[in-house]
């Protein structure tokens, strides 16, 4: 192949060489353990799509260009240029891997195909075969956060509208949602969109939050994307926000990706110590129902619940109990999914791949294992934090007439509690 | 024969032996020099403590119980091999220095029984594990994962075991003591065959597993079987 191209491809994979990569890259037995793990390879039994195959195709050129073994006899490892032919099958595995990570918890040696697959985009990236769609997503975001004056006005006549509903909900006519407060404790980025403010909102106000809202969204596609600098510009739109404002805390939205981008990889990629605390919306809510800042009643959800971990939130995140302790705050009636926790399966729409739609019909056949567990549970009411995910489970649910009702956690706790603006919203 | 067995025998084995010295300190030390990844990649829930960290990573060193949960046949198959492998490694001992207690508690005879029954179960078992993973390779829906670096190793595995196995069953009269004049000779860098072992009925065998283990572990350290050592530090990982 060119020599210019592939001089900038195998740079790639030594620019981003660690030691995690590097052991991943010589220790795969190829023992396809991890093919039950993965709901695409499940799914749709396409051999692309099998986690170890993924890593595979990195590996061959790994093997080719960073070890004097496969320098000599290629063929033993099928070693390989990194050619169209490789990068065509690279992206169309790479960029429908959830990053859920679940082969990783089954495979023996513990072996992380997302991070080899992360390695896969940043080629990709360079070889001019960046996903679009989510490349301008990543860019649009970007350019907000440099022209944040050009979005104000519109922002914040959103938050005065969502404002007057949280009034008519908590029936107090002081209730706000305050932009730009100064010296508020904690800042709430959200993501775009009134539903993941305005039970937010009413939670906060409820419980005397010190809070304000972000003008930013939490949601990165960058990290989706598969490029650090733009995941790291758009993270730091809210942390430099967060400096200004002097708050002592971040507070994420239910999305999964969120939490992880602020709580594992912003320190990674601005090289700097995360400055402020994050925690997760489901946290807070969590510590307010428990310690008595806000109160919950049973028995107005009606029907069996469940609850979905996503990926992000559960195996790769380590919030298992609050969301579920909350969601046995406002039901009796809880039943648990089987396996569930850090065996959850993924439900297909992480990822950045509900924004792709030249991936839906694996997409939606790598529900299929999702469809099982909830129709498994014999659950009417499902209680589902990630909007990614939601978006999936609303789709499957459709196609498979499951008949669910999905809500995300925060509305079930503004349901639950005794206001006087909830008997309108329910009706 | 003294000539093949000479070259498998004896060069052989100082030639595999430095090249797998030497090669697996090689990628530990590149291993160990390559900066770790900025991005904690743990996965929960994880341990707090050190203590509970190292025996996590014993547990899914040694047990893998996860692996065990998604594919137990697989499992079962893996954990026969990688422990009759330990047990015969731990057997093969026996040809540097006899055992303490055991000959004494046993006498020369119950040893070399013991030995032969437990090397054949060990042989017997590793074996059966190996003619499973050929055919798990050649016949699984997923078989275009595997490439010739796979099939070589359990080729030489096999070469390695059968070998192994002849000279346990059919080398009669041929025992430890026998074998290890041979190899504390090679320790002692004046190698000599016994000739009552060149020319038994096992002598071939024996040249045709030193063959196979000389491959082995020559070719080792270039090898996906570096998982020997890096097994451990990729588990810990997880609890980053
Ligand atoms: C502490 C040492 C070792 C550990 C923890 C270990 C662990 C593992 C694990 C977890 C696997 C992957 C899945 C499986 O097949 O079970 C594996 C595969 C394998 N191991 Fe080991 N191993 C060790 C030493 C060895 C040694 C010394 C050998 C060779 C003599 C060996 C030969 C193999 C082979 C050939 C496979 C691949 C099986 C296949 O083709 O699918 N291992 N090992
Ligand atoms: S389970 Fe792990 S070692 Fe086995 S093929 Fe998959 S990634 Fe490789
Ligand atoms: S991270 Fe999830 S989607 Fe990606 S290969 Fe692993 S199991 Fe499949």
């Amino acid at each position: 192949m060119e020599s210019q191209q592939l001089t900038t491809l195998t740079g790639v994979i030594d620019k981003k060489m660690n030691r995690q990569l590097k052991q991943y890259m010589d220790i795969c037995a190829r023992c396809a353990i991890c093919k039950d793990a993965c709901h695409q390879y499940v799914g749709t039994g396409d051999f692309k799509y099998l986690p170890a195959r993924r890593a595979e195709l990195i590996r061959q050129i790994y093997k080719k260009y960073f070890t004097k073994a496969g320098e000599f006899v290629p063929a033993l490892y099928e070693a390989r240029d990194p050619d169209e032919n490789l990068l065509e099958e690279l992206y169309e595995s790479t960029y429908a891997c959830t990053g859920c990570r679940r082969c990783m918890y089954y495979c023996p040696f513990s072996i992380d195909t997302a991070w080899i697959l992360s390695v896969a985009k940043s080629i990709l990236i360079a070889a001019g075969m960046g996903n679009e769609m989510l490349g301008q997503l990543a860019d649009a975001a970007i350019f907000k956060g440099d022209n944040a004056e050009m979005f104000e006005d519109v922002m914040i006549s959103g938050f005065k509208e969502i404002e007057e509903e949280v009034r008519q909900i908590t029936g107090n006519p002081e209730a706000q949602v305050p932009v730009g407060k100064q010296g508020a404790d904690v800042l709430y980025v959200a993501l775009a969109g009134a539903h993941s403010i305005r039970p937010a909102a009413v939670i906060f106000e409820e419980a005397g939050e010190n809070w304000t809202i972000s003008m930013f969204e939490a949601a990165n596609y960058g990290f989706f994307y598969g490029d650090a600098e733009k995941a790291r510009l758009i993270t730091k739109r809210y942390i430099d926000e967060a400096k200004r404002l002097g708050v002592k805390e971040i507070v994420v939205p239910e999305c999964g990706h969120a939490y992880r981008v602020a709580e594992f990889f912003y320190e990674a990629w601005s090289k700097e110590p995360m400055p402020f605390k994050v925690s997760h919306i489901l946290e807070k809510v969590d510590d307010y129902i428990k310690s008595g800042r806000i109160t919950v009643d049973k028995g107005i959800i009606q029907g069996k619940v469940t609850y979905h971990d996503p990926c992000q939130l559960g195996r790769n995140g380590g919030k298992f109990e609050q969301p579920r302790d909350i969601v046995k705050a406002v039901t009796d009636n809880f039943v648990d999914l089987t396996p569930n926790r850090e065996k959850q399966w993924c439900c297909g729409g992480g990822g950045g791949i509900v924004a792709m739609e030249e991936f839906t019909k694996t997409r939606l056949a790598s529900g299929i294992k999702k469809v099982e567990q909830l129709k498994a549970s014999g659950a009417s009411v499902l209680a589902c934090p990630c909007e990614n995910c939601r978006l999936q489970i609303e789709e499957l649910n459709d196609i498979h007439e499951l008949g669910l009702e999905i809500w995300q956690v925060i509305d079930l706790v503004v349901a639950a509690m005794p206001l006087p603006g909830n008997k309108k919203a329910a009706e | 024969m003294e000539t093949y067995l000479y070259i498998t025998a004896v060069i052989g084995v100082y030639v595999g032996f430095a090249v797998f010295i030497i090669g697996m300190g090689w990628r530990a030390y590149q291993w160990a020099t390559t900066p770790k990844s900025p991005v904690k990649l743990g996965m929960f829930p994880k341990p707090k403590t050190r203590v509970g960290r190292f025996f996590k990573l014993m547990k899914d060193t040694f047990i893998a119980p996860q692996s065990a949960s998604i594919e137990p046949r697989m499992w079962l198959f893996s954990f026969m091999f990688h422990f009759a492998a330990l047990a015969a490694f731990v057997g093969h001992l026996r040809i540097i220095q006899e055992y303490p207690i055991l000959p004494e508690l046993l006498g020369e005879e119950g040893m070399n029984a013991f030995a032969g029954w437990a090397g054949g179960i060990a042989g017997v078992l590793m074996m059966v594990a190996v003619i499973y993973w050929i055919a798990r390779r050649t016949f699984g829906p997923f078989k275009q994962l595997s490439v010739p670096e796979d099939y070589l190793l359990l080729a030489l595995l096999f070469g390695v075991i059968i070998m192994g196995n002849h000279m346990r069953f059919f080398g009669h009269g041929v025992h430890a003591e026998t074998y290890r004049a041979w190899f504390q000779s090679l320790l002692a860098f004046r190698p000599m065959l016994p000739s009552e072992l060149v020319y038994s009925n096992v002598g071939w065998s024996l040249g045709t597993h030193m063959l196979f283990t000389d491959l082995l572990f020559i070719y080792f350290p270039f090898s996906k079987l570096v998982h020997t050592i890096g097994a451990f530090s990729a588990n810990l990982v997880r609890s980053e």
